[in-house]
C-alpha cells in the first residue's frame, strides 16, 4: 500500500478527499452505500455478508483487485474459446478422442479459472477490508498445471503421430 | 446508465477508473469473440449452439450498456463518495463463464453431431 503511494507520490487522503469530484452527481452511491452498511435486509444484506464486514480500502485497491478478476476471467474466456476452437476447426488433423479430449481439458480449465476468479477477488477483497496480508493465488498453479496437462496431451499425439 | 448527466472529473493521476473501464471492455470483447467461435459449433451441434451465441452476446450487451454508470460509480468512489466492491457484477460474470463452459463441455460430450 505505502509502496503504490510512494511510486504515484499521492496522499491516502488524497484519495478520500470529497473535493476530488468536480462535477459529480450524487446518483450512483445508493447500491453502495446499502452494501457497505452492512445493516440493509434482502439482496444488500447478503452482498454485505459476502464481502464480510470490515471497512471499505482505498478504491483504488477496490478497482485493481476488480481488474485482475477481469484479466482471469478473460484469460478463463481464452481457455472456453480455445477448447470450441479446437471441437470446431481440427477435424482434419484429430481424430474424435483426441479432440474431445483437448477440447473438455480446455473447456475444463475455462470453467475452474473462471469459478475461481470470483472466490480469489471475493478472498482478496476480504483480506483488504480487513488489512490482512493478502492470500496467494491458488489458481495461477492450476493454470500452470492445466496448460502443461494440454500441451502433454498434444506433444504425445505429435510424437505417437510422427513414429 | 442513464442516470450520469455530467462528466465526473476525478483526481488520481492513475487513472483508475479509466483503466477498470477499458478492463471491462475487454472483456466484453472477448465475450464477443468468444460467441463468434461458438457460432462454428452451429452447423455441427444445432439450435442449442445458438443459445450459447445467444448467451454471450446478451452478457457483452449488459456489460456494455452498465459501462457508464460504473464508470460514475468508480470516479466517485476515487473522489471520496462510498464505494462498495463489485458483488454482484463480478458474481455475474464468473457465473456466465462458468455456465458457459460447463454447457460448452456439455455439447462436446453428450450432443449428437449432425452432418
Amino acid at each position: 500500500m505505502s509502496a503504490y503511494e510512494k511510486a504515484h507520490n499521492t496522499s491516502p487522503s488524497a484519495s478520500s478527499a470529497p473535493d476530488g469530484i468536480t462535477a459529480a452527481g450524487d446518483s450512483s452511491g445508493t447500491e453502495a452505500a446499502g452494501a457497505d452498511s452492512g445493516q440493509g435486509g434482502g439482496r444488500q444484506g447478503i452482498l454485505a455478508r459476502a464481502l464480510g464486514g470490515g471497512t471499505d480500502p482505498d478504491p483504488r485497491f477496490t478497482l485493481a483487485n476488480e481488474r485482475t478478476f477481469l484479466a482471469w476471467i478473460r484469460t478463463s474466456l481464452a481457455m472456453v474459446a480455445g477448447g470450441i476452437a479446437v471441437e470446431a476447426f481440427t477435424s482434419e488433423l484429430f481424430g474424435p478422442e483426441l479432440r474431445k479430449t483437448v477440447a473438455v481439458l480446455l473447456l475444463l480449465l475455462g470453467l475452474v479459472t473462471g469459478g475461481g476468479s470470483f472466490f480469489r477477488w471475493l478472498n482478496v477483497e476480504r483480506a483488504m477490508r480487513r488489512q490482512e496480508p493478502l492470500p496467494a493465488p491458488l489458481l495461477a498453479p492450476i493454470l500452470a498445471i492445466g496448460g502443461a496437462l494440454v500441451a502433454a496431451v498434444l506433444i504425445v499425439f505429435v510424437i505417437g503421430r510422427s513414429a | 446508465m442513464a442516470n450520469t448527466k455530467r462528466a465526473v472529473v476525478h483526481n488520481d493521476p492513475g487513472l483508475q477508473p479509466e483503466r477498470t473501464d477499458l478492463a471491462w471492455r475487454r472483456t466484453s470483447f472477448t465475450l464477443i469473440t468468444a460467441a463468434c467461435i461458438f457460432l462454428r459449433w452451429v452447423p455441427h451441434y444445432g439450435w442449442f449452439v445458438g443459445t450459447l451465441v445467444a448467451a454471450s452476446l446478451l452478457v457483452a450487451l449488459g456489460i456494455a450498456l452498465t459501462q457508464r454508470r460504473r464508470y460514475h460509480h468508480h470516479a466517485s468512489g476515487i473522489g471520496g463518495a462510498a464505494m462498495a466492491a463489485n458483488v454482484r457484477g463480478t458474481a455475474a460474470i464468473a457465473g456466465s463463464v462458468v455456465v458457459l463452459a460447463g454447457l460448452g463441455i456439455y455439447t462436446v460430450l453428450y450432443l449428437p453431431l449432425q452432418r
